[in-house]
């Protein structure tokens, strides 16, 4: 094949070319779009507790905090389901049932955030209150119900990514771990786990990111409830209570009502920014950890 | 008799984990046919939305979330094709490809609620374009672009390398390969990717809810500026907010009930085949 000027060869570098654009543009916009907000606020935007917008006080804290104790929390409920599950699939399931079970776990991938969200709010929310009884909580809207919510939703990234994790310890060291005697549980707890190890970290990296950057299930059913500092950061008061996620607050009314003042808006796109370099973040060293090269 | 023993409760246990998976998932369909299904009728699909939400059906929603689906599907075919391109036949083996599939990882990774406050700068400040089906479908190419690209990906690099050998010994320039070859035979590659990626790109409200859609009050547009469109997605959203109403329940589990059905059947064309191509992948 000759490497010679052709039409497509230049539409398919120019096509790709926007595609890069557009996403340095992302990274490039928002963080002069925030310029101000760190001009004024320095590096409190990142550790001030209070938001209070019109008394210009622009404290994120509350809002990170919100967000790593919801997706901390999911991926914790969701990594030993979403694996366990995964293991009896590839590891003791018949391959012909393997696509059936398959084909509900994409199903499930593919259920839009809306539709959880309003699952949650009109039942998870109550069960949740039901729960938390005990703790005399004031509404079933809390950061446990968005975490149990998003722990549902990352529960197929989970499974799928472990599966092909799992899935890609070659045969031939399962085929030597039987001729030695191993039965199946042996052969995945030995063999397949401590192989896969890289790829089970990076789909948890992977479902960790996702759930940090999910909005609008959370945003139905977290509260939304500004200015949430515990007292304590290593307790589970924060999570029974409601309080505000990255997302949560990007997604309100208030960025509408931010573009009129440049500072106002200089923090919303801060918030942006940061979830969006997290969650870059967490890709990026996903990525690092495991060895194939699709999503 | 403990390793006997430990296998079948550890196979028990993992065997629970999936079980559990596999419940939500009818759990969810079952509680949403049982309370949607009575608000589906005819006149659901062909009215349009009246008494905010309590009344009245879902036209115009229907109408605004296929424009947008349209526009996004349009906005991500020749980006798609062209990484997918540059990654299988452009690219070689080395720094640049690795750079293209983590570029992808990332757009995939991307919180869809950044896609949104970057539409409202760009598009409805910069552009001045206010609210206006283009920059939701604009944004919603952008969601699908990753989904439908590793599609193609995937199939280009599975395809013979004697089709390309064969093709390239009758004297085919790079370009002829291209477009006689390579692109005909990972035609399906790209049409599940396309389904999927709509299947995502439906149910996300959070890039449209500032910059394309709006609750009530739009119909068809008639231009780019200020040209809003109603959508599935964020009628559930509003309504769901205020779901106490009986009457508005049975329309919001009505409405759920249908982008439910959109979604699945999207998937489930795409889903078998692709799956299948990915289990034969692994025999190997």
């Amino acid at each position: 094949m000759n490497r010679r000027f052709s039409i497509t060869r230049l539409f398919s570098y120019g096509f790709s070319a926007l595609a890069v654009g557009t996403v340095m543009a992302m990274f490039v916009l928002l963080f002069i779009q925030s310029l101000r907000v760190w001009q004024y606020e320095g590096l409190g935007f990142l550790t001030g507790t209070r938001w209070f917008y019109r008394q210009q006080q622009f404290g994120a804290a509350p809002m990170i905090l919100g967000t790593l104790i919801t997706a901390f929390t999911a991926l914790l409920l969701a990594a030993p389901v979403g694996i366990g599950a995964a293991i009896f699939v590839s590891e003791f399931l018949h391959p012909r049932l393997r696509l059936t079970v398959k084909i509900v776990i994409e199903l499930l991938a593919g259920v839009p955030s809306v539709i959880y969200g309003l699952l949650g709010v009109l039942y998870l929310r109550n069960w949740i209150y039901e729960l938390l009884t005990p703790f005399d909580p004031l509404s079933g809207d809390t950061l446990l119900t968005g975490a149990v919510l998003l722990a549902v939703m990352i529960l197929p990234t989970v499974m799928t990514l472990s599966d092909d994790a799992l899935r890609s310890v070659p045969a031939i060291q399962r085929h030597a771990a039987r001729g030695l005697g191993l039965n199946s549980t042996e052969v995945a707890l030995h063999i397949a786990l401590p192989q896969s190890a890289r790829g089970l970290l990076a789909a948890l990296l992977l479902a960790l990111g996702r759930a940090m950057g999910e909005a609008i299930a959370v945003f139905l059913v977290v509260g939304r409830q500004d200015n949430q500092w515990p007292n304590r950061l290593l307790s589970f008061q924060p999570l029974i209570q409601s309080g505000q996620t990255l997302t949560t607050k990007l997604a309100s009314s208030e960025t509408n009502i931010a573009y009129g003042d440049p500072l106002h808006w200089a923090a919303i796109c801060g918030l942006a920014w940061v979830l969006m370099v997290m969650v870059a973040g967490i890709t990026l060293v996903s990525i690092f950890f495991s060895q194939r090269h699709v999503p | 008799m403990s390793r006997k023993l430990l296998h079948h409760g550890f196979r028990a246990l993992t065997a629970l984990c999936a079980l559990l998976a596999c419940s939500i998932l009818c759990w969810l369909i079952s509680a949403i046919v049982r309370r949607g299904w009575p608000a589906i009728s005819w006149q659901f699909f062909t009215e349009q939305i009246r008494l905010v939400g309590a009344s009245g059906g879902i036209f115009y929603n229907l109408i605004g979330t296929g424009i947008l689906l349209l526009t996004a599907l349009v906005t991500s075919l020749p980006i798609s094709i062209s990484l997918a391109l540059l990654h299988g036949v452009y690219l070689k083996e080395g720094r640049w490809k690795r750079s293209l599939e983590t570029l992808l990882y990332v757009i995939n990774g991307m919180p869809s609620i950044v896609c949104g406050i970057f539409g409202l700068i760009v598009f409805v400040h910069f552009f001045g374009w206010g609210k206006s089906w283009l920059s939701g479908g604009l944004l919603l190419g952008i969601i699908m672009l990753p989904t439908v690209t590793v599609a193609l990906m995937e199939r280009i690099s599975s395809l013979p390398i004697s089709y390309i050998e064969a093709a390239a010994g009758l004297g085919l320039r790079q370009s002829q390969i291209i477009w006689s070859i390579i692109l005909p035979q990972s035609l399906s590659g790209l049409i599940t990717g396309s389904l999927l990626g709509l299947a995502r790109a439906a149910g996300e409200i959070a890039p449209i809810m500032f910059t394309a859609t709006i609750f009530a009050g739009a119909t068809i547009p008639h231009g780019i500026k200020e040209s809003p469109v109603l959508s599935l997605p964020y009628h559930i959203f509003i309504l769901a907010q205020d779901s106490f109403d009986p009457s508005v329940g049975a329309k919001v589990w009505g409405t759920a009930l249908v982008m439910i059905a959109l979604v699945f059947v999207l998937s489930l064309i795409a889903l078998p085949a692709r799956l299948k191509l990915r289990e034969e992948a692994h025999h190997d």
